[in-house]
């Protein structure tokens, strides 16, 4: 296969143009990518931040960013049925925020019950920071500029209330453009105007000795005017309705599908000149006594070399890109496999850009060679 | 009782359709002998490219049968006549047709591993025959930095990697001065007088006659005279 990597390197020109086009392709398809692991996490990271297994929410409610209140006795009565160990509430509303020098901002307000879960952002479980009262709010280190403060604890206003701002966290940013402030589930629903006998996001943790489907259809038996979901049937919900009830995954998807066709045309136009150009030596190698799978294998492999050389180059690219666009887009997120997944697509793109090429070199007359 | 180790018998070929059509051979019936260097001559048109690409199994008479290594090779599949060229037959052209972008021993190489991909030791066969035809001094340089009489050589080179029996050579020194001309003259006569090879010449070139066992002229599709040289 030495003859498919000389072809190749002979017209560096023309290397360089389909290495770039390779690279430009995984670029963008690792940071589309990104994009969307990154969405698609950031769309359930609060539900999967709950060691619950089931949740309980208002009828028809499609992202935890959307939640209506439910009777509060909902939690009362769920608390009654076999199997359910403990129950916790959650609940979140859109708020007024007053920053330190009096600027206002729309915020995510979200309170928690202490035993949501050791991941969850709430002041007082084990863990958060020593002397915080557990009526704090908390914020993400990335929403600092939104929330504008400087100095901890900083005394601010929510929907009209005082409260003070006591500690930063980070992996919980802007989502939707709009900063989320956590506290406890008592002093949230001081700020929304929550009554006692309302509610929003009641979480069950069920049983060890009962299965949690068991559960949740006995519960929605039960409670048929709210809806009982696994936290992973939520986490799923809320992510489809964020991908695809809004477009947003759709438009992510289609630029990366784009970035895969942009590196396809490019491929395949460098690769089927290449062939073209040297059509002569493949109708010399077939008049030699090539066999067709060897014609293929020159055609192929000079395009899965275009390949890999262009996945790495693309590679090295967008990895720092990505550090640097977190800045911009706390919720951007590159698993380590997604780089390993995109080789693939990349390979296939390269290999689908040779078959024409493959098909001009198979059909190439061997008889040609006398003709000077 | 002729000797059917290499040769055509009562082979047709025509090129295009209706009017169009060219009879490039008619009926030709000729049979090269084992060991031996023949001449195909003629003017331009007479067929003599056509008879040497159905002896390199390049191409299927529209009638006739075409034998290689005493076999007829007429009705073998696309790959079995591939099958047959790279065990039996090889190439010299006029254009020399090397790989650009190898050198010349890459070349040569590539010329062995057509012949047997799992041959070991390819470079050091090809260094050989290139040492062999006094190219020991250019095995890395492109084909763009050989001299036409040097491309040739490789290309010789190249046609005998792998050691087949029959070796077809279309106009070799047409591209060549006089002294490149007659040094490739005189390759390809050793092939038959050291290695015992049956060489077949298209050539327009009168310096051959004095290396040839025997000429063949062709004109308008036939056999117009054969001659025996040495």
């Amino acid at each position: 296969m030495k003859l498919a990597w000389q072809n190749i390197v002979h017209d560096r020109a023309r290397f360089s143009v389909t290495v770039l086009g390779v690279s430009f392709a995984v670029f963008l398809m690792v940071f589309q990518g990104s994009l969307l692991v990154g969405f698609l996490r950031a769309a359930s990271r609060l539900i999967d931040a709950s060691d619950s297994d089931i949740w309980i929410t208002a009828r028809g409610v499609q992202a935890f960013e959307f939640g209506t209140p439910i009777e509060s006795r909902v939690r009362e009565m769920a608390a009654g049925v076999p199997g359910v160990l403990e129950t916790s509430r959650v609940c979140m509303a859109f708020a007024v925020y007053r920053t330190p020098n009096g600027k206002q901002q729309v915020v995510v307000l979200v309170g928690a019950d202490r035993n949501v879960g050791k991941r969850f952002p709430v002041p007082g479980v084990p863990g958060s920071a020593e002397g915080m009262s557990p009526d704090a709010l908390l914020y993400d280190v990335s929403d600092r500029d939104l929330i504008q403060v400087t100095a901890l604890p900083a005394e601010v206003e929510v929907n009209r209330h005082r409260a003070s701002i006591e500690h930063q966290i980070e992996g919980y940013g802007a989502f939707l453009g709009v900063p989320f402030l956590f506290t406890s589930y008592r002093n949230a629903t001081r700020y929304m105007g929550f009554g006692p006998e309302e509610a929003m996001y009641v979480l069950l943790r069920v049983d060890r000795g009962y299965s949690t489907s068991d559960v949740q259809q006995n519960l929605q038996q039960r409670l048929p005017e709210v809806d009982v979901l696994t936290r992973d049937e939520f986490a799923r919900k809320s992510r489809t309705y964020w991908t695809i009830k809004t477009g947003a995954g759709g438009a992510i998807l289609t630029a990366a599908l784009l970035g895969f066709l942009i590196g396809l045309v490019v491929v395949s136009q460098t690769i089927f000149a290449n062939t073209m150009e040297n059509i002569e030596e493949y109708a010399t190698l077939k008049a030699l006594g090539a066999s067709q799978a060897f014609v293929a294998r020159i055609v192929l492999t000079q395009a899965l070399i275009c390949g890999a050389v262009g996945s790495i180059l693309g590679l090295l690219a967008v990895v720092p890109s990505i550090g640097y666009a977190k800045s911009l887009i706390p919720w951007i997120y590159t698993p380590w496999w997604l780089l390993l997944v995109m080789v693939v697509p990349s390979l296939a793109m390269c290999a689908l850009a040779s078959i024409a090429s493959v098909r001009s070199a198979l059909t190439v007359e061997p008889g040609r060679v006398f003709r000077a | 009782m002729p000797n059917h180790f290499l040769g055509v018998e009562r082979a047709s070929v025509s090129f295009g359709k209706r009017e169009a059509q060219v009879c490039a051979l008619r009926g030709v019936s000729q049979f090269f002998e084992r060991g031996t260097l023949s001449l195909v001559m003629g003017p331009s048109g007479s067929g003599k490219t056509t008879l040497l690409s159905l002896l390199g199994c390049l191409l299927a008479p529209d009638e006739g049968t075409v034998f290689v290594d005493g076999v007829a090779v007429n009705g073998l599949s696309e790959a079995e006549r591939t099958t047959v060229r790279q065990k039996k037959i090889s190439f010299v052209f006029q254009a020399f047709r090397l790989f650009h972008s190898l050198s010349a021993i890459d070349n040569v190489a590539l010329g062995f591993e057509l012949r047997d991909a799992a041959l070991p030791g390819r470079m050091e066969m090809a260094r050989d025959l290139l040492v062999r035809f006094g190219l020991g001094d250019k095995l890395n340089q492109e084909p763009n930095e050989l001299s036409p009489g040097e491309k040739q050589r490789v290309a010789i080179a190249r046609a005998l990697a792998g050691n087949p029996p029959i070796l077809l050579a279309d106009e070799p020194t047409a591209s060549l001065d006089a002294q490149a001309g007659r040094n490739i003259c005189q390759i390809l006569r050793s092939q038959v007088d050291d290695d015992g090879r049956t060489v077949v010449v298209v050539t327009h070139d009168p310096r051959w006659r004095e290396f040839a066992d025997r000429t063949i002229n062709l004109c308008d599709g036939q056999v117009e005279q054969k001659e025996k040289n040495l």
